[in-house]
Parts: structure tokens; C-alpha cells; sequence
């Protein structure tokens, strides 16, 4: 088959190493991590590149994607089918089965993820550049305490950045996903030091690569992902299945 | 006259420090604290959500509104709890199990304790278990769910079945919000009601009381 692949950038070291084992012929393209910080903009940024690879004649339209707090949802078919890894978010699409996630989350509240990607991709200060002036106020949580103390003087700075990551302050610990992709052991060096600037406990998991091999392999099993038929979109159902067509 | 400009003015411009100064001034020229949460405060609450939805007023600009607020509050609920004075309604609010983002949650929260409801903030990551005790303990009329992830969501129905299995159910209206939830989740657990913003969940909580 002739494969296209939207990839969100976090998934790139695991994606290209799928993609380079596939017997299919697959272009892949990376879209910057943390459109799901943008709320209502993450979908038509995703929408305009599914509509620009339509016009690719491909087999089908891979979607490194997940649920990603519903910033997919809606994302429409042209001509060529869409076809979606049934997960709530990169973590789960990470950890390969999004029953282990569920369960995993429901018994380690306030814990902080990462994988290779989250640490070999974010850039310390790097802001992403939303696609409208009035969401750029949205994400103000991603300023500095200097930027906020500018803006609102030196007392409501203060608390605001206190505001913004006291979050941040009741995670208890640090979970890394290793999928055996490298520079696996690099990031995983990075992910202990965090957790030990922080003070969280630090644990590793095994990830799997299996819903990302099987989306490149071209096994849609609809267990695990959802096909959505040229001129259908994509809906959250929240139940078992967390993604739909309609 | 039951108003003070100077805290209107500061919860509208997030100035803490004087939304406590002008409180005070009000407190000692007399003012009754209901007379100045429903001639000042809740007018510069309504007028602060005015301005969200304008896209002039951001989640920064909430915060600080909130944070002003509050600082008016610290002064005028020791007078209201001395006098016996009972606030309108109790509301217990929480993000739900598993989930500790909040501040959604805390701008809801500090409006509606600015509208003069009595509220208990149960933090995040709050069990249902947590949420059956607070209602059988305090008896809020309110019970305001929160979630920011997909992942915990379904925390909201647990909750819901655990108040309908303590049989506390139809004692309480229970509201949710938070990014990802929608109306028809709302509606697909049973909640009583859903706002997509915490202006919406004031007028929501106001409109339910009054009996609509």
C-alpha cells in the first residue's frame, strides 16, 4: 500500500523505527508536539494537512495521533480513508494496550510521564506559536515568572506563576516509558535526573510499539483502531472504545 | 448605599490588596456583607465574565479576579458566620480521582464563593469516596465535578454511582465541567447539569437555585 503518516513529533523515534520495518511505502510527516495545548486550534491545524495529503492518491491516511483531549475529535475524511490508534493520548498509544493505561493511571495518581520523545523534543522555554492571537493568552500557563511579572507586576506575577504550576508540586513521581527505541538509554539518564531534581520517585515501564507497528503494517484489527471511511469524522466516545465514525 | 465602586473596581483589575482595603472600608461604614456581595461583587463577577467571553479577559485575568475575591471574602465570612447570616447555598467542588490539574476548578470555585455561596474546595485527585463524605458530612446543595483529562473522566460517573449508592443521589445537583467534557457526557452519566466555562457554572448554580 502507499501510506501517508501525521505524526505528532513526540512519537518520532518510535514512529520512524516502525515505519523503516513496514513492507509498505510510507511518507511521514511530523507536526509540532503540544497541539493539544491549544485547545479548539489542534484540529483544524491536523484538518489542513489530512486535506493536503487527500490530494496524495494514498491508500490510506495514518494518524499518529490519539484522543488527545479531544483535540482530534472531528477530524474529517476527503477522499481517503483516516485511520486512528484507539487510545485517549500518547501515553497510552505508548504503553500499546489502552486497557494497561487505564489501570496503570487508576492506580498511580499524580504521576508525571515521559518517553524518549517528551524528553528528546522539548526544548526548555520553547513556546508554541498558536495559530490565533487570542489562544496565545489561553496557554499563559507556559510563561515564565519574569514574562508574568512584566505583564501583571511583580505581586500578581508571583502568584500566578504559582497558580500555573502548582500542579506540577503534587505529582509524586516520574514514570518513563522505554520502548527500546534509541537513544533509549540517554532519556532515560535525563528522566531519573528530573525526577530526582523534583523529588519524585522515579519507576520505568516497558511501552510497546505494537499499535504504532500494526497502524504501519496496515493490520486495522478494529479492536484496537478505528477506520474512518472517506467523508466520515472522528468522534470521542469516552466508553471502550474512545474513538468512533460518524 | 450597599455598594463600593473601589471594590468593584479592584476585583474587575485583579488588585487583591485593595478589594481587601475597600472591604473593610465598606465593613466600617456599615455596609452589610450581602448588601456588598450582591451591589459590588457579584456585579464585578458578572462583568469579569462579560470580558472572557469577549476574548478581552483571559484564564490570567480569572485568576486575579478570583484572587480579589477572595481577599474581600477572608474579611466579610468571619461577619456572615458571627451574625448567623446563611449564604445562599453550599457547594462542594473537586477535581475528580486521578486528576490533579485545577485551576478551572479554583476560578469556579472563588466566583462562586464571590457570588455568596458557601463553598467547600476538596482540592484534586479527590476519590468518590472523598465526595460521599463531604456531602454526608456538610449537606452542600452543589456537588461540581472537574476533570481535564479523557483518561479521567469515567471518574465522574464512579462518583455519581457512589452518592446514588450512599443514597445521597437526589439530595444533591451535581454540575461538571473541565476541558474535554462536554454536554452529552453530561447528560450520558446522569449529571444535572454541565457549563463550559466558570461564568456559565455561576449562572448555572444561580438558575438551578432559583428553581428552573
Amino acid at each position: 500500500m502507499r501510506l501517508k503518516v501525521i505524526c505528532c513529533q513526540v512519537l518520532t523515534l518510535e514512529m520512524n523505527y516502525v515505519v523503516s520495518r513496514s513492507p509498505h511505502s510510507i511518507e511521514a510527516e511530523n507536526l509540532p508536539m503540544g497541539l493539544h495545548d491549544l485547545g479548539a486550534s489542534m484540529r483544524p491545524q491536523l484538518q489542513e494537512r489530512i486535506d493536503a495529503a487527500d490530494q496524495g492518491g494514498y491508500d490510506a491516511i495514518l494518524l499518529g495521533y490519539a484522543l488527545c483531549g479531544r483535540g482530534t475529535e472531528g477530524l474529517r475524511a476527503g477522499k481517503t480513508q483516516l485511520v486512528f490508534p484507539r487510545a485517549h493520548d500518547c501515553i497510552g498509544l505508548l504503553m500499546g494496550n489502552r486497557h494497561d493505561y487505564q489501570a496503570y493511571f487508576d492506580t498511580h495518581p499524580g504521576v508525571y510521564f515521559r518517553s524518549p520523545g517528551w524528553i528528546e523534543f522539548q526544548t526548555p522555554g520553547k513556546v508554541l506559536e498558536p495559530a490565533l492571537a487570542t489562544e496565545r493568552n489561553k496557554i499563559g500557563e507556559r510563561r515564565s515568572r519574569e514574562e508574568l511579572i512584566a505583564q501583571y507586576g511583580e505581586d500578581n506575577g508571583n502568584y500566578l506563576f504559582e497558580q500555573f504550576g502548582a500542579y506540577r508540586r503534587r505529582y509524586s513521581g516520574l514514570t518513563y516509558i522505554s520502548t527500546g527505541v534509541e537513544p533509549d538509554d540517554a532519556c532515560r539518564r535525563l528522566a531519573r535526573a528530573e525526577a530526582e531534581k523534583q523529588g519524585w520517585g522515579f519507576e520505568e515501564i516497558q511501552g510497546s510499539l505494537t499499535l504504532l507497528e500494526r497502524l504501519v503494517n496496515g493490520t486495522w484489527d478494529a479492536a484496537d483502531f478505528l477506520v474512518v471511511p472517506p467523508g466520515a469524522t472522528v468522534r470521542g466516545t469516552l466508553g471502550e472504545s474512545i474513538v468512533e465514525a460518524e | 448605599m450597599s455598594q463600593s465602586k473601589e471594590l468593584y473596581e479592584a476585583i474587575l483589575t485583579g488588585n487583591a490588596k485593595q478589594a481587601h482595603a475597600a472591604t473593610q472600608a465598606a465593613i466600617d461604614a456599615g455596609i452589610a456583607p450581602m448588601d456588598l456581595i450582591s451591589g459590588s461583587m457579584v456585579p464585578a463577577m458578572d462583568e469579569v465574565g462579560r470580558l472572557f467571553e469577549e476574548e478581552e479577559y483571559f484564564v490570567p485575568e480569572l485568576l486575579l479576579a478570583g484572587r480579589a475575591m477572595k481577599s474581600a471574602m477572608e474579611l466579610l465570612r468571619p461577619l456572615m458566620v458571627a451574625s448567623g447570616e446563611k449564604m445562599s447555598a453550599r457547594v462542594v467542588i473537586g477535581t475528580v480521582k486521578g486528576d490533579l490539574h485545577d485551576i478551572g476548578k479554583n476560578i469556579v470555585a472563588s466566583m462562586l464563593e464571590g457570588s455568596g455561596f458557601e463553598v467547600i474546595d476538596l482540592g484534586a485527585d479527590v476519590s468518590p469516596e472523598k465526595f460521599v463524605f463531604a456531602v454526608e458530612q456538610r449537606k452542600p446543595e452543589f456537588v461540581c465535578l472537574s476533570a481535564l483529562l479523557t483518561v479521567t473522566m469515567p471518574a465522574m460517573k464512579t462518583t455519581i454511582d457512589a452518592l446514588e449508592s450512599a443514597g445521597l443521589r437526589t439530595k444533591v445537583k451535581v454540575l461538571i465541567g473541565g476541558a474535554p467534557v462536554t454536554m452529552e457526557y453530561a447528560k450520558e452519566i446522569g449529571a444535572d447539569g454541565y457549563s463550559e466555562n466558570a461564568n456559565g457554572a455561576v449562572g448555572l448554580v444561580r438558575k438551578l437555585l432559583a428553581g428552573a
